[in-house]
């Protein structure tokens, strides 16, 4: 009786380890961060390419482009060169309201920090771009603690797949 | 059970390693290089500090046309690209009825200019401005750019988008252009008042320490900047 219970519980654990460690699905990440921690989090020496969408659920032109943005992430996110982060730009207050509703119903799955610095705006927004005057659509494209694109705008699903084919 | 626990995790392990090793690798397009997306988009040149103000006529939510010219005695104005939707812009209402209290007795007024395509945006039109107008108490012309023919000579890109101008010899130069300060979710910790310091400075005859300033905003509204 006891070896059947060993027993069993060698299969259980066998499935949980195998279960467990083919899980491609990471926990995802969503949060307040500050400039400095987002930038440590896409000027990574990984050798992967960080897709950085900065956005915002009262954004009109950028939700219209985001379903293209989950269609492109979906294609590649088992791809471990290759990670998008969308940044939202919304208030604080509305992370886990607004901005968590359209996570939920949009069913994104790639992380989503808030970027919570509104008072350095001024440091920060040149910081990504010296010619962004911060309108809202942009995506920025990091590989090994470099940017590698920047572009003001909407971007197509086409587009933004060319990007990514190219810098990955 | 302590060999079999980390046989298992080895074996976990393994099966994860090989699991990821047949993950979707997107095919390399051989010819990226001739395919780089054109994305770039023309960027509305715009005014630069020291640049002379262009002058407009355009309908207000009184139903009048205004100009800058309509205000001889004025030393300069404080010219915000503003609108009815943007949350931004809304943050920004309150703060910007009271600058027009300030300092249009002492010779700077507020003109706010819709600049959104208002087939894109109808709560942008003029008669969604007039109700906004009348709702907060706008003191100061609420204006629209109803052929989007303005802004892209300022070189607003964003809403809110201010310029301070100051009247040089008859001309209305650019002095200042970008925010109003530096905390659009709560007026309360504001730490710099862009706007208030370019104007309090002139109006003591001294350099503007912050000549312009980023922030985020709501992108102007226009068809033709589509692709």
């Amino acid at each position: 009786m006891i070896s059947h219970i060993k027993h069993i519980t060698f299969i259980t654990t066998l499935c949980i380890f195998i279960s467990v460690g083919c899980n491609n699905t990471k926990n995802q990440r969503f949060e307040a961060v500050k400039y400095d921690q987002l930038l440590s989090i896409v000027k990574q020496n990984d050798d992967k390419l960080y897709v950085v969408n900065f956005w915002a659920t009262w954004c009109r032109p950028c939700m219209e482009e985001l379903p293209h943005f989950l269609e492109v992430d979906a294609e590649y996110r088992t791809n471990k060169k290759y990670e998008m982060i969308l940044v939202s730009l919304d208030m604080s207050s509305n992370l886990h309201e607004g901005v968590a509703k359209v996570v939920k119903t949009m069913h994104i799955q790639p992380d989503v920090l808030l970027l919570d610095d509104a008072k350095r705006m001024n440091d920060w927004i040149p910081m990504i771009d010296t010619d962004w005057d911060g309108a809202i659509p942009v995506t920025a494209f990091y590989k090994n603690g470099k940017q590698l694109y920047f572009h003001e705008g909407q971007l197509s699903k086409s587009e933004l797949e060319q990007l990514i084919k190219k810098h990955i | 059970m302590k060999i079999p626990f980390i046989a298992l995790l080895a074996i976990g392990m393994a099966s994860c390693t090989n699991s990821s090793s047949t993950s979707h690798e997107p095919a390399q397009n051989d010819s990226t290089e001739q395919n780089e997306p054109v994305v770039v988009e023309e960027k509305a040149s715009g005014y630069s500090i020291g640049d002379e103000a262009t002058d407009f006529s355009l309908p207000s939510t009184k139903g009048t046309k205004v100009s800058l010219a309509d205000y001889p005695d004025t030393k300069g104005f404080i010219v915000i690209f503003t609108c009815n939707h943007c949350p931004y812009a809304v943050a920004y209402e309150q703060r910007i009825v009271d600058l027009n209290t300030k300092y249009a007795a002492l010779g700077y007024p507020v003109i706010a200019i819709s600049p959104n395509d208002t087939t894109i945006v109808p709560k942008d039109g003029l008669a969604a401005m007039k109700e906004r107008a009348k709702e907060k108490g706008f003191t100061f012309p609420y204006l629209l750019d109803e052929t989007q023919s303005i802004y892209p000579q300022y070189g607003a890109t964003k809403t809110p988008h201010t310029f301070v101008l100051n009247k040089e010899n008859g001309k209305n130069i650019v002095k200042y252009i970008g925010a109003i300060d530096n905390n659009y979710e709560d007026a309360s910790d504001v730490s710099e008042r862009y706007v208030e310091d370019a104007v309090d400075a002139l109006i003591k005859g001294e350099e503007i320490k912050t000549k312009t300033t980023k922030a985020i905003g709501c992108s102007i509204k226009d068809n033709r900047n589509k692709k």
